[in-house]
């Protein structure tokens, strides 16, 4: 297990993949407090669904690279999403359902058309002992996206989560806040689809933050004990996952669930002394 | 009272899907005057607020001379959401991210807004732990701050017991007194607003009535504002 460990720090090719699990989970662990508590969980599923269809688009249009569609896509999506909200009655979750089912359909169609059905694999799972350079490129520019959307705009976040009408009545333009954080979220999943695997983006933007809740009274708690788990989940599963020889997503993904139950059953223990 | 009135509304109406939630609503508020807004539910009054806070679109005129503080009606969030109440005090108070920290100057300004509705005590507690009675205080401490000359509260006693309703009530006046703020206490319960406002606004869509409360209060005219509704004669009080 140890030389397993070793390895990532002196082999450059997988200190490269431990940087891109590193800055994967850093920015979901950041902006899971964020979709956790403005009840997007939904949300990121179905912008994270529609980024195959996005890249089968690209692929059969012959874009150069397909990364432009599928970021492209995914931001249409969700901005589709946030206008339908609005401006009709539909249900956030039916359409939702209906989003991600469209786009799931029409994007596997596609997909199968232009590159046959395997590669779904990867895009399910990720691929992440194939990351490489570009990846650790875009996966470091989403941290950073990540960081700078909690550090402008956090409190806004926040407040809305609370209370719409309240943050409405304090002057606050929430609907624009509201499609600023749909596109990048947007964004951020879709890179992270692409390195990491749809399943993996979206259980690292929900589980860290609802593990977190378990065994925090305040938002900063929350905050710093989501980017941990995220974090203790990503290099737990990557090393596991090599160790025992698994695929590292699904593993990085077990890691998280398993510490989320951990801190459900702890929960009653936690919940009372945990610090501020 | 000072001469220049401190809210003026002309001729405001208020529609949504083609049916008027106001209807040509008109009055004036003069500084440092506390009035209640009655009337029975679905009769517009928190849409009234809406439109004066600027949240909803309105035909006609509002003129308002100062800043707004604003209590919302029982407000619904979400309780499993760890926040302390120092923290949501700060969202607003700082514009450094809250969940890197609360600033210094943050804590004490949220501390002395707290002291000033007495709950510098439930600065540490959660936010969704709150009755209805705390939860209305840190409110208004919140709606406190920026001095604001008017205080738009909506249903301050929904919610909150007895006694809390009293310490609230007491707390605003003691806003009208000391800093000659002005409030809008908007409710659907005369007991509650009759002895300490200087006048009551009367609203079913249309204004029905405007004046002195005890002139106004009469059998008669409570009928005819509220349709026969006798609940308004009680308390409405959710323990």
């Amino acid at each position: 297990m140890i030389d397993v460990v070793i390895n990532y720090f002196t082999q450059p090719w997988q200190t490269t993949i431990l940087l891109c699990v590193v800055f994967a989970c850093l920015s979901s662990g950041v902006l899971s407090p964020i979709v956790v508590s403005s009840r997007m969980a939904f949300f990121s599923d179905a912008v994270a669904h529609s980024t195959l269809a996005g890249v089968a688009l690209g692929m059969l249009l012959g874009v150069g690279s397909p990364v432009t569609t599928m970021i492209a896509f995914a931001v249409i999506v969700a901005l589709l999403i946030a206008t339908l909200r609005q401006y009709t009655t539909l249900a956030l979750d039916t359409l939702l359902g209906v989003a991600m089912a469209g786009s799931l359909a029409f994007g596997v169609l596609i997909y199968e058309k232009v590159r046959g059905y395997s590669d779904l694999h990867s895009y399910l799972f990720g691929s992440v002992s194939l990351l490489g350079t570009e990846d650790l490129v875009f996966l470091a520019a989403n941290a950073v996206l990540a960081l700078l959307m909690v550090g402008l705009f956090a409190n806004k976040f926040l407040l809305v989560a609370v209370s719409r009408p309240l943050a409405q009545a304090r002057g606050l333009p929430v609907a624009r806040y509201e499609y600023l954080l749909i596109v990048v979220l947007g964004l951020v999943v879709a890179v992270g689809v692409r390195a990491v695997g749809l399943l993996l983006v979206n259980a690292l933007l929900i589980v860290p933050a609802a593990t977190s809740r378990n065994f925090s009274r305040s938002v900063a708690g929350m905050f710093w004990g989501s980017v941990a788990m995220a974090l203790t989940a990503g290099l737990a599963g990557l090393f596991l996952s090599d160790w025992l020889d698994f695929a590292a997503s699904p593993g990085i993904v077990a890691a998280a669930v398993i510490l989320f139950l951990v801190s459900q059953l702890l929960r009653p223990l936690l919940g009372h002394q945990a610090s501020e | 009272m000072a001469d220049e009135p401190l809210l003026q509304l002309a001729n405001v109406t208020v529609e949504a899907g083609g049916k008027a939630l106001v209807r040509d609503v008109s009055f004036t508020l003069g500084r440092g005057e506390m009035i209640a807004l009655i009337g029975p539910n679905g009769a517009g009054k928190t849409t009234l607020l809406r439109a004066i806070l600027g949240t909803v679109r309105y035909r006609g005129k509002i003129a308002i001379g100062g800043r707004i503080g604003y209590v919302p009606q029982r407000l619904q969030y979400d309780r499993t959401l760890p926040m302390t109440v120092l923290e949501f005090m700060a969202l607003t108070l700082q514009s450094s991210p809250v969940v890197f920290g609360i600033r210094r100057a943050t804590r004490r300004r949220a501390l002395e807004l707290l002291e000033h509705v007495g709950a510098t005590r439930l600065a540490r507690s959660s936010l969704g732990g709150l009755s209805g009675g705390e939860l209305q205080r840190v409110m208004l401490a919140g709606a406190l701050h920026g001095a604001p000359e008017l205080l738009l509260l909506d249903e301050p006693a929904a919610g909150v017991d007895m006694e809390g309703e009293a310490t609230f009530l007491e707390l605003i006046h003691k806003q009208v007194h000391e800093r000659g703020a002005t409030v809008v206490l908007v409710s659907h319960d005369l007991s509650v607003v009759s002895d300490i406002t200087d006048r009551v606004i009367c609203l079913n869509v249309d204004l029905k009535c405007e004046g002195k409360a005890k002139d106004l209060l009469t059998a008669e005219r409570i009928a005819e504002v509220f349709g026969g509704h006798k609940a308004v004669y009680g308390h409405h009080h959710h323990h």
